[in-house]
């Protein structure tokens, strides 16, 4: 097979490119406009909805095998606490950093009803006396350190965690 | 799970609607005892778990191994994802009661406190109505939860566009059998190397004299 025939001129235009199988068309005399017209025709319907050149999209649907490995990994499963341990004073357990939650529950019961109690004393609110309070339980008497102290009585047997 | 349909809303409608009729005619026109290449058994109920506290075994010859007792419990429709519940029932698959109870208490998801009852309940049946004698001694041994049946609601987006919101509920099951938890065997370097010899000696020409 003879080779083809080359032409004796090989004069363009425009300056030629050095790569050889470039896809995209030669440059052109007035490049502006016609750049512009290029784009205008391949970006179709320029709005939101239908712009597929710049939208990320999955290209195919994540097969159940994959999402598992995902969501079952040792980092997304709930990790298993060691600092557990059961409370002294009442059985239940607790965290070690935390309080007991029955005992906790247990001694905010008992303020709660010491509050009602002085909120039924001062009978308002802003009416707080300037003087130190003390709890007194069934059959105590104030003490000579609770001489200037306001007494609120409670009617029932002093708890055991209460000490004075 | 909730599932977003952001094509136009009214060919939508028209084949879910589609959808409900093609359903509702198959049901008239088979009965179910017909219809045996569906399910073979002629009732729709799949309470099975409950069904397996019910099974009385013989009496067992006195060289067989005791068996150890078991009790099945779970609880449905919970208002929670059976994804989300998957982690606590992978978390407490093989502990001690005891143990998975601490575990649960602890833990603020909110599907813990709701295992949490499941299991205290299982735990009293197993001790009143299952011959169980210590309520320590139980240790769970299966725990899943799969997908109950969910409500569907519309979620409104914009430009007049809806998707079919899924108000999701799940199921939870337990089994708690008898006796300490089983604890997976160590094995030792010396039981491991041992092993490799016996493979490598084992191996033998196949097709030779």
């Amino acid at each position: 097979m003879s080779p083809p025939a080359m032409p004796t001129k090989e004069k363009t235009t425009a300056p030629a490119l050095a790569v050889n199988g470039l896809s995209l068309p030669p440059p052109q005399l007035h490049p502006k406009i016609q750049l512009e017209e290029e784009q205008e025709n391949q970006e179709h319907p320029s709005g939101l909805l239908d712009s597929i050149m710049w939208m990320a999209a999955p290209k195919k649907r994540r097969t159940i095998e994959i999402n598992r490995t995902r969501r079952r990994a040792e980092s997304k499963l709930i990790k298993v606490k060691n600092n557990i341990e059961p409370c002294l004073e009442c059985g239940h357990l607790k965290q070690k950093h935390v309080l007991c939650g029955f005992c906790y529950a247990k001694v905010s019961r008992e303020t709660g009803l010491i509050r009602q109690q002085i909120n039924a004393m001062e009978g308002g609110p802003l009416r707080t006396p300037t003087v130190e309070t003390v709890v007194l339980y069934e059959g105590e008497t104030p003490s000579t350190q609770d001489k200037d102290k306001r007494i609120v009585e409670r009617p029932r047997k002093r708890p055991a965690w209460f000490s004075y | 799970m909730a599932a977003a349909g952001t094509g136009s809303g009214f060919v939508f409608v028209r084949n879910v609607c589609g959808l409900f009729r093609d359903s509702s005619r198959l049901a008239v026109l088979a009965r179910p005892q017909q219809l045996s290449w569906f399910h073979s058994s002629s009732s729709l109920s799949t309470k099975n778990w409950e069904k397996k506290n019910l099974k009385v075994f013989p009496p067992q010859l006195p060289e067989e191994a005791r068996r150890p007792a078991e009790v099945h419990h779970c609880r449905r429709q919970i208002k929670y994802s059976k994804d989300k519940m998957w982690y606590l029932a992978k978390m407490i698959r093989g502990m001690s009661i005891d143990e998975a109870v601490a575990q649960l208490e602890f833990n603020d998801k909110k599907g813990a406190k709701i295992m949490k009852e499941v299991l205290l309940e299982a735990q009293e049946m197993a001790v009143k109505t299952h011959n169980v004698e210590y309520k320590s001694n139980l240790h769970v041994a299966e725990s899943f939860s799969s997908k109950g049946k969910y409500l569907k609601r519309i979620r409104y987006h914009g430009r007049g566009m809806f998707g079919i919101m899924d108000k999701v509920y799940c199921h939870y099951f337990v089994k708690l059998v008898e006796g300490p938890p089983p604890r997976p065997e160590q094995k030792t370097g010396l039981d491991q190397a041992r092993e490799y010899v016996q493979k490598l000696k084992d191996r033998t020409v196949i097709h030779s004299l």
